[in-house]
């Protein structure tokens, strides 16, 4: 075992300067992968527990899945592409996603889609990310607007700002927006996520319209956006609210997986989704003043969620089977 | 471009001694002025006035003092960056000797104040927006008394701008230090192999490169624009992250157990720092630094990467890091 611990093994960046080191030095390079590493910690075997390379080990395992550097909001594309495989699968083969209309959303420039939020757990967010993602042609990156629920919510709140969420606050839509970023938002919030069964499809107030005024103060068309398929994963036929409180939840669902089930109630239903995407909603000719008259943002408030609802319910109409489309 | 003194206070802190290092590099010697209990180191030739802010009556002393050497800018950067178990005497340095120096400064005439402050004074918050402007309110966590006499400080700055029009009263709300000399209580949780991390945790954080808060600093005192500044670095780091750059051991540990183990520690004398700071790697305090860019132009030219691996590269220098490493 080595005597002294070797510490500061901050990994060099790529480039000719990782040829320069010694020979031993490569041991410190994370880039070996997991399994190197941990070969190499074993080979010592008998020769005690070495820390340090215990340590690199555990560093290789953890870069071998994440950047080293992350946007400012923490977006780690690294780590999108390692899980994107999953939603992948998600999106053709588990709830065989249909898009329609995916060509409104700009090619360019800031943009917010405005959708109906539900499903108990925020799938809808992921998919229609994946939506734009992939049918797009510009192949954007849509940055969703996570609920506070979810976005403080530990263990749930690192992933969900490694793959591109933020928190859902005018502060960070501003910004994103401002910087010319596709934003997702539901504004339907807490009510519209976790109602229960028989309100399915029936869309919640949308907010205090905090949505359409951050579109109107950075000029943001609005792409009104209904996702069918998402009431059903999770079917909130009861809750237990009373227990979720303690824990941090504002609702916790009983459905007829969970938790009857245990952990595998949280595996969704493969119901057949759709994604519809409408004409965009200019907001610039309102100017950013629009934003301080409450009139205006109620109008186009309502204007948003009617277009919304009539979307869904012409796809329910089209609608024969939950399970087949 | 100033004609009378500079008096700089909390020259025994990093920021405080540099600032005054640096100043004296740029200025005639003898238009500076140290205040503190502490003396100038004496290559620097700077005047050194002992005052003692936590005194009874050491804001008589300071006026006569600033009128008498002609003051006409104080930096004052007597701050505790490591929490202290004596909090009566981090206090009436920090809370009480701020006022007690605000009000020397408004009665003797000096036109401008500078203020070090922290970004920990906005408090880290779950609620918090990832930016954090220089006019979201000050929330910090009311029972952690390290935060409370900052924001203090703070308040005190505020009221004094406002009764007082025509002395500038700049606040620069610093980020944590991390780079080469800064020894700090968050620093040293660096120098082990294996560091406590929160479960299901891992805010950004930044880590502000000393060279980039010099700069800073500098700007401020020069152009005196008044009113409250971000200085952060150029990019904020995930802890995690930081944690495996460093190759670190984390170990997890759940958010209840933190708090009362970090307290219980700080109880028995061996942590070092109370459970409050929990808060401070569980939630995001990330500071926008637009204003700076605009109104002081400043840019940071280190990120919280590089202000890591300064740091790294200081503490271990024979690690085998090949160093130069740092970023375009």
């Amino acid at each position: 075992m080595r005597t002294s611990a070797r510490v500061v093994p901050l990994r060099p960046r790529a480039g000719p300067k990782a040829e320069a080191r010694p020979p031993d030095e490569t041991l410190h390079d994370a880039r070996d992968g997991f399994l190197v590493a941990l070969a190499r910690v074993l080979e010592k075997g008998g020769a005690g527990l070495d820390w340090a390379r215990l340590a690199e080990a555990w560093s290789a395992l953890y870069f071998a899945w994440h950047s080293e550097e992350v946007d400012e909001f923490g977006y780690d594309p690294k780590f999108t592409r390692t899980i994107l495989p999953l939603f992948e699968f998600l999106y053709t083969m588990w709830w065989r996603v249909e898009t329609s209309g995916v060509d409104h959303v700009p090619d360019q420039g800031p943009a917010l889609i405005v959708a109906n939020h539900s499903g108990v757990l925020p799938w809808d967010g992921l998919m229609i990310n994946l939506a734009v993602r992939h049918e797009h042609p510009a192949r954007r990156h849509c940055r969703m607007l996570a609920l506070d629920m979810f976005a403080l919510l530990p263990f749930l709140a690192p992933l969900l700002a490694q793959s591109g969420a933020v928190r859902a606050n005018q502060e960070n839509g501003e910004r994103l927006l401002r910087k010319g970023e596709l934003v997702g938002v539901f504004p339907e919030g807490v009510k519209g996520v976790g109602k229960p069964f028989k309100e399915r499809y029936r869309l919640a107030r949308f907010g205090r319209g905090g949505f359409v005024r951050l579109a109107l103060r950075t000029g943001s068309p609005i792409v009104p956006c209904a996702v069918v398929g998402a009431e059903e994963i999770h079917p909130k036929v009861a809750s237990m609210d009373w227990l979720g409180r303690p824990l941090g939840l504002p609702y916790l669902p009983i459905t007829p997986t969970f938790p009857v089930l245990g952990p595998l109630g949280v595996i969704p239903l493969p119901t057949k989704w759709s994604i519809d995407f409408a004409d965009p909603i200019p907001m610039a000719p309102y100017g950013p003043e629009g934003a301080e008259d409450p009139i205006l943002v109620n109008r186009l408030s309502e204007q948003v969620r009617s277009t919304v609802q009539h979307m869904v319910d012409s796809r329910l109409a089209r609608r024969r089977s939950v399970w087949f489309g | 471009m100033t004609s009378g003194r500079t008096a700089v206070t909390g020259i025994a802190s990093l920021l405080g001694s540099r600032v005054l290092r640096r100043l004296a590099e740029v200025r005639p010697p003898e238009s500076l002025l140290a205040v503190d209990v502490a003396a100038p180191p004496p290559a620097l030739g700077v005047r050194h006035r002992p005052l003692d802010f936590t005194e009874p009556a050491s804001d008589q002393r300071l006026l006569e003092l600033l009128r008498e050497e002609q003051v006409e800018t104080v930096v004052h950067a007597a701050f505790f960056t490591n929490p202290r178990r004596d909090t009566g005497y981090a206090h009436e340095l920090e809370s009480i000797g701020t006022l007690n120096l605000l009000a020397a400064a408004a009665a003797a005439g000096v036109q401008r104040v500078i203020l070090r402050s922290f970004t920990a004074v906005y408090g880290a918050r779950g609620h918090n927006p990832n930016f954090l402007t220089e006019d979201h309110p000050l929330q910090p966590e009311p029972g952690l008394a390290w935060v409370r006499d900052k924001l203090e400080a703070e308040q005190h700055a505020a009221a004094f701008a406002r009764r007082y029009p025509g002395m500038s009263v700049t606040v620069l709300r610093f980020a944590p230090l991390f780079g080469p000399g800064v020894h700090t209580f968050y620093t040293r949780v660096f120098d082990h192999r294996v560091v406590p991390l929160l479960m299901g945790y891992d805010p950004l954080v930044q880590l502000l490169h000393p060279e980039d808060a010099l700069a800073a600093f500098v700007a401020a005192i020069e152009q005196a624009p008044g009113g409250a500044y971000n200085v952060v670095p150029s990019r904020p780091i995930p802890l995690l992250t930081a944690y495996h750059l460093a190759a670190k051991i984390p170990v997890f540990v759940p958010h209840p157990v933190a708090y009362a183990g970090a307290d219980l520690l700080w109880a028995a004398g061996l942590g070092a720092a109370p459970g409050a700071f929990v808060d401070y790697v569980r939630y995001l305090f990330v500071a926008d630094g637009e204003k700076a860019r605009q109104r002081l132009g400043f840019v940071a030219r280190h990120s919280s990467r590089d202000a890591l691996s300064a740091y790294l590269r200081y503490r271990h220098p024979h690690a085998g890091w090949q160093a130069a490493e740092a970023t375009s």
